[in-house]
């Protein structure tokens, strides 16, 4: 089966100024109402959403996250086909599962199975 | 400008010597320390170029500050996450340390990115045995 990319993460040095951004030039709907205070950027149109997270170091960045059934089941065959894993799966206080590996050409990327 | 910046650094360290700005600055330490006793003036060239070093080694030193400020954050909320009572919630985190959330989010960030801390479930964190090596 494949498994759909179905959120976008920017990492970005400062998540209240680049909402700002976001806001003024593309007309963003963003809110951060939930426990991490993580800013969530609506979905528009035929768009897919997307959300705002500290930059841990490095550049600035996109993320792309992949939505599966199974993180667990999902990282043993990232790993298995020459994945690194860069963040294990965690469980955010919202319910939603989410882990982030690089791909054997060294590109981040989320993967994520939202709460049922 | 440059006396400012010497007194500044002698401030903060006592042992902070005319040699030790010399170095810093590229100068030989016996035209320094003229400059600093106002027995020389420098060359607009020259004080241009000085402030250039001196403007590098500020942001090289606010770097260091910024960094040892996020250091901080992150043995700040490691220690709330090792509370009984702790409460999975960034917002609450930022309640709690008196920071702003994007802080405590940019803390978790290289915590969680380093594997010094796991979100095992939606009610509990821990910190793992590698941040407690």
């Amino acid at each position: 089966m494949a498994h759909p990319v179905v959120h976008w993460q920017a990492l970005v040095r400062d998540p209240q100024r680049a909402a700002s951004f976001y806001e003024a030039a593309f007309g963003w709907k963003i809110d951060d109402a939930n426990a991490l205070g993580y800013r969530t950027v609506e979905a528009a149109g035929r768009g897919i959403g997307g959300g705002l997270w500290p930059l841990p170091d490095g550049q600035p960045m996109v993320q792309l996250f992949v939505e599966v059934p199974d993180v667990d089941a999902a990282l043993a065959a990232a790993s298995a086909n020459g994945a690194g894993v860069i963040i294990p799966k965690q469980v955010l206080p919202d319910g939603d599962e989410m882990a982030v590996i690089a791909d054997p050409e060294g590109v981040a990327w989320g993967i994520m199975r939202a709460r049922t | 400008m440059v006396l400012a910046e010497f007194e500044r650094r002698r401030r903060a360290n006592a042992r902070f010597s005319v040699r030790s700005f010399a170095l810093v600055l590229g100068l030989d330490s016996a035209s320094l320390s003229q400059v600093l006793r106002g027995r020389r003036k420098l060359s607009a060239r020259a004080a241009a170029s000085l402030a250039a070093k001196l403007g590098f080694a500020a942001r090289q030193r606010d770097v260091a500050v910024n960094e040892s400020l996020r250091r901080s954050h992150e043995r700040r909320v490691l220690r709330q996450v090792a509370r009984t009572a702790f409460v999975p919630s960034s917002r609450a985190l930022a309640r709690r340390l008196r920071l702003r959330a994007d802080d405590v989010n940019a803390a978790l960030a290289r915590l969680l990115r380093d594997g010094r801390l796991a979100m095992i479930s939606t009610t509990r964190w821990v910190v793992t045995e590698k941040e407690k090596e």
